[in-house]
């Protein structure tokens, strides 16, 4: 019973994900991915993402605070950034990134730096309601075998 | 297998480099199986992004390829030095902090000869554009999807095919070498052999190949020995490389000192060498043309039947005109880059022709002597009266243009126009519709803008026709050249072109300065490749009223795509296009304004200038009468900003065909409009 409920609020939670404009079509590419053989692979991946995107976040707003900052340096952190966003189908992030592009694309600073927040922004929000799936998705999880991926 | 890729997919660290080995195939030094192909394709991915590694990491697993990551571009380098033959296909990344993705992909090519695939979330066609030229086989955007990945076999295989298909030829290095030179030649000089007599192409490439061979010795080595990448000669390219040449002169251009001037890294003395004896072949013909005169007289007489060869484009055939040896090499080369334009041979114009065209237009007047007849594009036309003669040497082939332009995916057609006196223009025949430019003067490279006719010039141009300016202003730029056609001088000179474009139309006389044209571009996406974008630098053309000749690229999806004439500050431009597929022509927004209406000034046909129709029409384009229809005309970009702007520049009106015409073109006698509108 209350394994079918968890289901059901997982399956709600995901479905909202994609819903609310959160998560887009790259994400169920991730999840065809994850099969018997790699049954954490989403988890895993997402995981990963955002540990590697706080580096790249910080990087970029380095790159802001300086005094006369290197835009090209910023387009290319930006699209890395962008790269590992959209691979992961995080759509929100991925549109304030593209807004962020726009701006350094124009060299406006004062609009990069907006556009560098919002993307903090979501992105935080983004990695709260993950992990809140998954462990929603870990617990009906040892139903199916499987276990907390290994870092 | 499942047991075996998890284990190692954890025993791998994250960023540093491990591989995943399908259990079948326990042997990573085995090429893939055949049978199995494409699984077991051993794949390297570098990327300093750990997410899209993993990702596509196990995209790749699905996929059944054997997949090695790496998150460094130093030790993807290395691993691949180790492992001479051990990886099939690269895949890597395009910002990486501690190697730039090209640099990688230039030092994978030239040591290890491997397909690269690019990779980046920027999407932008600059940047892909500058991985093609990099010499990537492809360029992913991120996100990637598997069904991407699913086909990157592709890019292997063709590489091996390719390799292989040379191998068995004869076996011996040169004969492919030829075979490979052949069809390049091919591409090369597509157009500009198209009309003429089929030995005397066979003898050039032949001619062609001897001498390639000669030069390029060192490149005869061991096929199997890491081949560059091709190439490519873009237009920017070919016009840096026609710049060192112009400014060495053309005598003392040798390949080391081009080199050197273009300043472009990644090409080589070789690439460099090969190019330049294109280049002197092409002048040493366009030259050696101009007596030719025998022109060809049936060309114009074509049939039209597209024969698809993407590349030829409509030759207006100058030769004589060019022989007038009034054009100086650096204009010869100048035009000879407008021709060239083609990226990888697609369409590119005509070759030849600028030259030609520039020297016709010194004459002035009997530069093409009778030569009613233009043929441009498709061989519609239909010899009218006889003048098949085409101006004096010109021959406008219109060769296949018109079917085989729409295959091309973008279209390019040179505008061949020759100058208003071609030849016979004299007015009744409205052969030509192009109109010489009268004066080459000053173009110098602004880019001419095809503006839209609003400004009408009433090109007398018959439809189908090519536009010939009088005048080309200078704005022949590489690149996209709009081409303004303003109204010359002369009273005849009334080139209308529809709506679109023609900057500044002074009604009496074409000048070749004046006139400008301005094709839009009729879908915006033609990425630009402005294929033959014929940058003619100009300067020289006297009096030519020569067009330069422009290739206009032409995309021609669905809708029109721009196509870029770059004339070169020759007065007379010429208008090659290809197959300008009517029916996309008709797709263009219309602003080309009925250039069926205003099309014919009669000044023009009076004058035997050749009138030409904002619109290009490719594919036929006589000089009796402006086929306008079939003529399927692509886009002719215009400068790229203008590019919006002209998206409508030629009413495609004509190409209706044939309508248009007609009733327009009262000074010129109907019959012979008509019968060319009306095909």
């Amino acid at each position: 019973m209350e394994y079918a409920g968890l289901r059901r609020q997982a399956a709600y939670t995901r479905k909202a994900l994609f819903d609310q404009g959160y998560l887009d079509e790259q994400f169920y590419q991730l999840e065809d991915l994850q099969d018997d053989v790699t049954p954490n692979f989403v988890e895993e991946v997402v995981t990963l993402f955002f540990k590697d995107s706080s580096r790249l976040l910080s990087s970029i707003m380095q790159d802001l605070e300086k005094s006369s900052p290197d835009f090209q340096k910023l387009d290319a952190h930006m699209h890395q950034f962008k790269g590992s966003i959209s691979s992961i189908g995080a759509l929100k992030v991925k549109n304030e990134c593209t807004l962020l592009g726009e701006y350094c694309s124009n060299k406006n600073l004062d609009g990069c730096i907006k556009a560098i927040h919002k993307v903090k922004r979501e992105h935080a929000i983004l990695k709260q309601k993950l992990e809140a799936y998954f462990q929603l998705l870990r617990q009906i999880g040892p139903a199916e075998g499987a276990t907390r991926p290994v870092e | 297998m499942s047991a075996m890729q998890r284990m190692s997919s954890e025993s791998a660290s994250t960023g540093s480099l491990y591989t995943s080995c399908l259990p079948v195939r326990g042997d990573s030094a085995s090429l893939p199986s055949q049978e199995l192909f494409p699984a077991g394709l051993r794949v390297l991915v570098v990327d300093d992004d750990i997410t899209c590694l993993k990702i596509l990491e196990y995209m790749l697993q699905k996929c059944q390829y054997r997949v090695t990551t790496c998150s460094e571009a130093l030790t993807a380098l290395s691993l691949l030095r180790e492992k001479k033959d051990g990886f099939d296909l690269v895949i890597s990344d395009v910002h990486m902090p501690d190697m730039d993705g090209f640099k990688l992909l230039e030092l994978v090519g030239l040591e290890m000869d491997l397909p690269v695939i690019m990779m980046s979330a920027d999407g932008r066609t600059s940047a892909v554009m500058r991985g093609i030229k990099h010499g990537a086989c492809y360029y992913l955007i991120k996100p990637v999807r598997i069904e991407e990945l699913k086909n990157i076999w592709q890019h292997f295989f063709r590489k091996k095919w390719n390799g292989s298909k040379d191998l068995e030829h004869s076996g011996s290095f040169e004969d492919s070498d030829r075979q490979k030179r052949v069809a390049d030649k091919a591409e090369y000089e597509s157009s500009v052999n198209e009309g003429t007599d089929g030995s005397w192409k066979t003898q050039r490439k032949k001619r062609d190949f001897k001498d390639d061979e000669d030069d390029d010795e060192h490149e005869n080595e061991d096929p199997s020995a890491s081949k560059k990448p091709r190439v490519v000669w873009s237009v920017e390219l070919h016009q840096q490389f026609v710049n060192a040449v112009n400014q060495l002169g053309i005598d003392k251009a040798v390949p080391k000192r081009i080199l050197e001037l273009m300043n472009v890294p990644g090409l080589t003395r070789e690439n460099v060498a090969s190019h330049l004896q294109k280049f002197r072949l092409y002048l040493k013909r366009i030259s050696g043309m101009n007596q030719h005169q025998s022109g060809l007289p049936n060309s114009f007489c074509n049939p039209m039947e597209a024969n698809s060869k993407v590349g030829s484009l409509i030759r207006l055939d100058f030769h004589s005109l060019a022989a007038a040896g009034q054009i100086p090499p650096q204009t010869l080369a100048a035009l000879h880059a407008e021709l060239l334009g083609q990226p990888s041979g697609n369409l590119l114009l005509p070759r030849i022709e600028s030259p030609v065209i520039l020297q016709a237009s010194n004459q002035n007047s009997k530069i093409l002597p009778a030569e009613d007849e233009v043929a441009f594009g498709q061989p519609l036309f239909k010899c009218q009266s006889g003048t098949s003669k085409r101006f004096s040497s010109s021959g406008i082939d219109a060769q296949d243009m018109p079917s085989s332009f729409s295959s091309w995916p973008s279209n390019q057609f040179g505008f061949m126009g020759s100058n208003n006196d071609l030849g016979g223009l004299n007015n009744t025949n409205n052969s030509l519709l192009m109109q010489m430019l009268q004066q080459p003067q000053q173009h110098q490279q602004e880019p001419f803008n095809l503006v839209t006719p609003d400004s009408h010039i009433a090109i007398n141009v018959q439809p189908s026709c090519l536009i010939v300016p009088s005048q080309l202003p200078n704005s022949l730029s590489g690149g996209n050249c709009s081409i303004a056609i303003n109204h010359n001088s002369q009273p005849s000179s009334n080139i209308q072109i529809g709506s679109n474009s023609v900057l500044t139309t002074s009604k009496s006389t074409l000048n070749p300065s004046d006139i400008a044209f301005d094709y839009s571009i009729l879908s915006s996406q033609s990425t630009n490749a402005p294929l033959g974008m014929a940058q003619v630098s100009d300067g020289d053309f006297k009096n030519t009223g020569l067009l330069s000749n422009y290739s206009i690229p032409v995309s021609v999806p669905s809708s029109v795509s721009t196509s870029s004439v770059c004339t070169s500050g020759a007065a007379g431009w010429r208008l090659l296009n290809s197959n300008m597929n009517i029916a996309s022509l008709n797709r263009l927004p219309g602003h080309l304004p009925n250039l069926s209406g205003s099309l014919v000034n009669h000044d023009m046909v009076r004058n035997n200038r050749f009138v030409g129709k904002g619109t290009w029409l490719p594919s036929r384009f006589s000089v009796h009468g402006i086929e306008s229809a079939t003529t399927n005309w692509n886009s002719m970009k215009t400068s790229v900003d203008d590019v919006d702007k002209v998206k409508q520049e030629f009413s495609m009106d004509f190409l209706d065909g044939s309508k248009v015409e007609k009733t327009k073109l009262p000074n010129f006698p109907s019959n012979d409009f008509m019968g060319v509108l009306s095909k």
